[in-house]
């Protein structure tokens, strides 16, 4: 059950620094809609890793919440503790000030994490907790940054909640430091989390085309070196509308060329490394980065040959919720997939525009969510296999659709070459586990035919 | 194709390799910055007695909870009813987190949608978006009832269900007989356990009044004989399958107040429909009739319980979850007892079955040190079953356990039932209390076992004790959820678990010399 139809959008726009594409969409009531902007905040900060993460509210949010997503961590794992201010009844009405003070000391004093965000919820930002003036004394006092993250979860969706992180961030921590002299700089990378360990592939490719990264924002990030992402020399915002405004910020004040690329499928990863290197200004690593992708490139079509014959003509229904929609389609058509439906429900005009130019006539678009209008779509269209996220996947069960993860709690790495073999294996296992003959075959002694003919 | 043509590691594998090894040697310059001794210091520090009185002293952060609040609970609670809507009143995310919450441990889907509440709704109150709500909703998803619940935010501006919910009437988005239950659940208050019982109690008493009949135990004609049952915050949907076998057995009518088994273990059949089970409505208001109502969560069901026998004026038996031999015996015992009908053979049978089962693990259980996370009732149970297998439990958490049925509190009735045995001597139970508090009691004082829900495999990894998962939520193992753990069978359930897991460790940690064949 997701949400069925977002056709209404708020009148003001998200953030302060909203891109120009259409703003967030309002969720409709009645309908089981995404997460809130306090989710979206979490997502895009969790992956710093050395950060203490503390929630002030009640127990709703953090208790339902901690340690469940698949952001992983080279090292520090601070990041992965529940922290919460588990406000009581006595709390709302006297205020919770003083127990925020409290915990953010406790924290600073037992963890000595580098910095401590600290995220409203709901019921703090109506009560009217200053959040500003304690986490503000609280880091004069103690010495470490404390960092605000207004973005409770009514002002809106969770994509807005991403744009609200980036600004903290903006305001809060990038620029605020230096890098070591000695440091290599080249691009930020915003809007990767590192989801099953994708941006280390990621990193890999960059690094063995000599490209550096100055700032992961923020998959497996550390603190500190997301305050010097202002010394970077190019931006790429990895297939993420919602931090677009961050790269757009970061151009003016600092004069930073960004672009927006994907590393979901051979080609948009080869443009990507591209764009850095053109970006850099730099004939050198252009050629370098030449090299590296006609290597990769010819290597990876060896290797996806067994695949891709198993792979071609194959149906997919793509509902990724818009943001990946298209990176994923090139994806899927390197490998012979034929996206026959595809959702366009949290996608902009441009993402729109990009889905358009990667798919034929006859795929359908699907604009409102639900779990029903997507399984009809996989019927209607005779499609082999689902890619979806974690909360339409038990539903796929129920009706013995295969099925793929592709959104934040999957545990598989897709990106870059060597994520589109493995897109590739899982495909085919999904596709050819003996488990969905079996579950469309009757009992021996029910002759009823099954409900769906595969 | 051959299963294995390209070898394409996977990340538990992958990031062993040097490269990635390399990368995050690299990376340690950027972490926060400490040398690796006063890493490995505050470690140890993190891992002392001084440190961990400081831990308990700690008065307002916490840190890995273990409850969920109230809301999750109350969507639980409607989707035992047939065709019933959970409708979570308040802004979108909350129920975002009880649908995966819920799902990841069921590894079901769970309907259940939100009213959406966003900043207008903040000023000027919710009630629009409840009755768009209730409209597109009932349009949508065809419920026969909506169950709402409201969370910490709809409670803050103090939004009034009941004269919304009558306003949808009084605009025609919902007809006046349409079923709109109702419960007031901020998380500011209680946990998930008290939001069960709310919706619960809003539900039984929503559909009692308004269908006029007046309760009269054990008069109602067929209904008259039946016994309520009622099984809590109950994770596990195979405890209903075991019940009903019992009752079955007992050859007893009954009915399943809040029954949410269904939804919970669907068929794969190639068709999802939103609704599975459930309590039949009409069964709701029939139960007032009943013999007696069994509850088999009585610290969780609190408020229901004394609805039941305040308002219905029924005859009550109030248990825990019924864990172990002796926890199943009162079980059967109370069945007996309500009903008037004996305990028939077959379960006499099968408690001897399962005694036999725990004599020939009992070498391998005697004296074993537990450390133990739940909800009270399950604590209670858990408890009960340690101790009658001579285990000796140690640490004992509970951070919803401040609450009281009759009079009696969690805490003093587990010290009660461990003072005593023998074997609880050592035990020291703690309410209010987080996950991290527990790892300073497994890291300073050692157990060989714990018992608990996922949330506790971080505590216990830097404790290095195994943990057998018990309770909710389990999200990292499969299948946990369908097999019972209460009743006999049950029981044999968590032995095995439990024994089984002993009987790894032994081969995991052992030299060579004492690798043996038959245990
Ligand atoms: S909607 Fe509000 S109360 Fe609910 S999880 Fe999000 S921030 Fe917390």
């Amino acid at each position: 059950m997701d949400p069925l139809r977002q056709d209404e959008f708020d009148s003001q726009a998200c953030g302060s620094i909203a891109p120009k594409a259409k703003p967030c969409p309002r969720p409709k009531p009645g309908e089981a809609a995404g997460g809130c902007s306090f989710d979206g905040a979490q997502i895009t900060l969790l992956p710093i890793m050395d950060a203490a993460h503390l929630v002030h509210g009640p127990i709703a949010c953090a208790g339902n919440s901690w340690e469940s997503r698949g952001t992983l961590s080279s090292g520090p794992s601070l990041s992965q503790y529940g922290f919460a201010t588990d406000l009581t009844d006595s709390d709302i009405i006297f205020g919770g000030e003083k127990k925020l003070k409290d915990s953010i000391d406790y924290i600073a004093g037992r963890f000595a994490p580098p910095a401590i965000f600290v995220y409203s919820t709901c019921v703090t930002a109506l009560i009217g907790e200053d959040m500003d003036a304690v986490c503000k004394e609280a880091a004069d006092r103690l010495g470490i940054p404390v960092i605000p993250v207004n973005s409770p979860g009514f002002v809106g969706s969770k994509n807005l909640g991403n744009r609200l992180a980036g600004d903290a961030l903006l305001q809060y921590v990038i620029g605020t430091g230096e890098p070591e002299p000695e440091t290599d700089l080249g691009v930020n990378l915003i809007g990767e989390y590192n989801i099953a360990g994708e941006m280390w592939d990621i990193e890999k490719l960059m690094n063995s085309a000599g490209i550096a990264v100055t700032s992961r924002i923020t998959g497996d990030a550390r603190y500190k070196e997301i305050t010097w992402a202002h010394r970077a020399r190019v931006n790429m915002v990895v297939c993420s509308r919602a931090l677009l405004g961050l790269a757009k910020e970061m151009e003016s004040r600092y004069g930073i060329p960004y672009f927006e690329g994907s590393f979901y499928g051979a080609k948009e990863t080869t443009y990507s490394l591209r764009q850095m290197a053109y970006l850099m200004n730099d004939r050198e690593m252009e050629r370098r980065v030449d090299r590296l992708t006609e290597r990769e490139e010819a290597r990876l079509s060896q290797e996806l040959r067994p695949y891709r014959k198993l792979l071609r003509g194959k149906r997919a229904v793509l509902y990724t919720g818009g943001v990946k929609s298209w990176s994923v389609i090139s994806a899927l058509k390197e490998l012979g997939v034929q996206v026959v439906g595809v959702g366009t429900n949290k996608s902009t005009e441009d993402d729109v525009r990009r889905i358009a130019d990667r798919v034929g006539d006859d795929t359908e678009y699907i604009p409102e969510g639900g779990a029903s209008r997507i399984i009809k779509t996989v019927r209607e269209r005779k499609a082999d296999i689902m890619i979806a996220g974690g909360r339409n996947m038990y539903v796929a069960m129920k009706e013995q659709i295969p099925f793929i993860d592709i959104n934040q709690e999957r545990h598989k790495a897709y990106a870059g070459y060597e994520g589109l073999l493995r897109l590739a294996k899982e495909l085919t296992y999904s596709l050819a586990n003996p488990i969905w003959k079996l579950a469309a075959s009757p009992a021996p002694w029910d002759k009823e035919a099954p409900p769906y003919d595969r | 194709m051959s299963r294995d043509e390209l070898n394409i590691k996977d990340n538990t594998s992958l990031f062993k390799e040097e490269r990635y090894v390399q990368q995050r040697e690299n990376k340690k310059q950027f972490e926060a910055p400490c040398s690796e001794q006063e890493t490995a210091e505050a470690l140890a520090y993190s891992k002392s007695a001084e440190y961990m009185e400081k831990n308990f002293s700690r008065q307002n952060v916490v840190i890995n909870p273990h409850k969920a609040c109230q809301p999750l609970g109350s969507v639980m609670a409607a989707l035992g009813f047939e065709k019933t809507l959970p409708f979570v009143h308040g802004s979108q995310g909350c129920n975002a987190y009880f649908r995966s919450h819920l799902s990841r441990h069921f590894k079901e889907p769970t309907p259940s949608v939100s009213t959406s509440m966003t900043e207008d709704a903040a000023v000027f109150g919710g009630m629009n978006n409840l009755i768009d709500g209730l409209e597109n909703s009932v349009a949508l998803y065809k419920p026969e009832m909506v169950a709402i619940c409201t969370t910490c935010m709809a409670e803050v501006i103090g939004d009034d269900l009941n004269s919304f919910i009558g306003n949808a009437r009084i605009k025609g988005v919902i007809s006046e007989e349409y079923p709109v239950a109702y419960c007031n659940t901020p998380s500011f208050v209680g946990s998930h356990i008290t939001g069960y019982d709310a919706m619960i109690k809003g539900i039984l008493s929503y559909l009692y009044t308004r269908s006029g009949i007046e309760s009269k135990p054990g008069s109602g004609e067929e209904s008259g004989e039946k016994l309520n049952v009622m099984l809590g915050f109950e994770p596990y949907t195979g405890n209903f399958a075991e019940l009903r076998k019992i009752l079955g057995a007992f050859d007893t009518k009954y009915t399943i107040l809040g029954d949410h088994s269904g939804n919970y273990d669907s068929p794969a059949t190639g068709e999802y429909e939103y609704y599975y089970g459930g309590t039949k409505l009409a069964d709701v208001p029939q139960a007032a009739n009943a013999l007696a109502t069994l509850s088999l969560q009585k610290y969780t069901l609190k408020k229901t319980q004394e609805y039941i026998s305040g308002t219905w004026n029924q005859k009550l038996a109030a248990l825990s979850t019924p864990l172990g031999i002796k926890g199943t015996d009162t079980l059967l015992a109370t069945i007996s007892e309500l009903t008037g009908l004996p305990v028939p053979a077959m379960l006499t049978e099968e408690r001897g079955r399962v005694v036999d089962a725990l004599m020939d693990s009992h070498p391998y259980l005697h004296g074993k040190r537990v450390a133990l996370v739940g909800d009270p009732d399950l604590l209670i149970g858990l408890i009960g079953f340690c101790l009658e297998t001579g285990m000796e439990p140690v640490h004992i958490i509970c951070s919803n356990g401040d609450v009281d049925f009759n009079e009696v509190k969690f805490k003093d009735e587990a010290e009660a039932l461990l003072a005593a045995s023998p074997y609880g001597t050592e035990a020291t139970v703690h309410v209010g209390k987080d996950l991290w508090h527990m790892r300073s009691l497994l890291l300073n004082d050692k157990v060989d076992l714990a018992i608990g829900s996922s949330h506790l495999k971080f505590a216990a990894k830097d404790a290095e004790v195994p943990l057998v998962r018990v309770g909710f939520p389990i999200f990292d193992r499969h299948h946990m959820h369908r097999y019972p753990i209460i009743g006999y069978q049950g029981t044999l359930n968590l032995l095995s678990l439990i024994v089984n897991t002993i009987l790894q460790q032994l081969d995991d940690h052992n030299s060579g010399f004492n690798f043996e064949l038959v245990r």
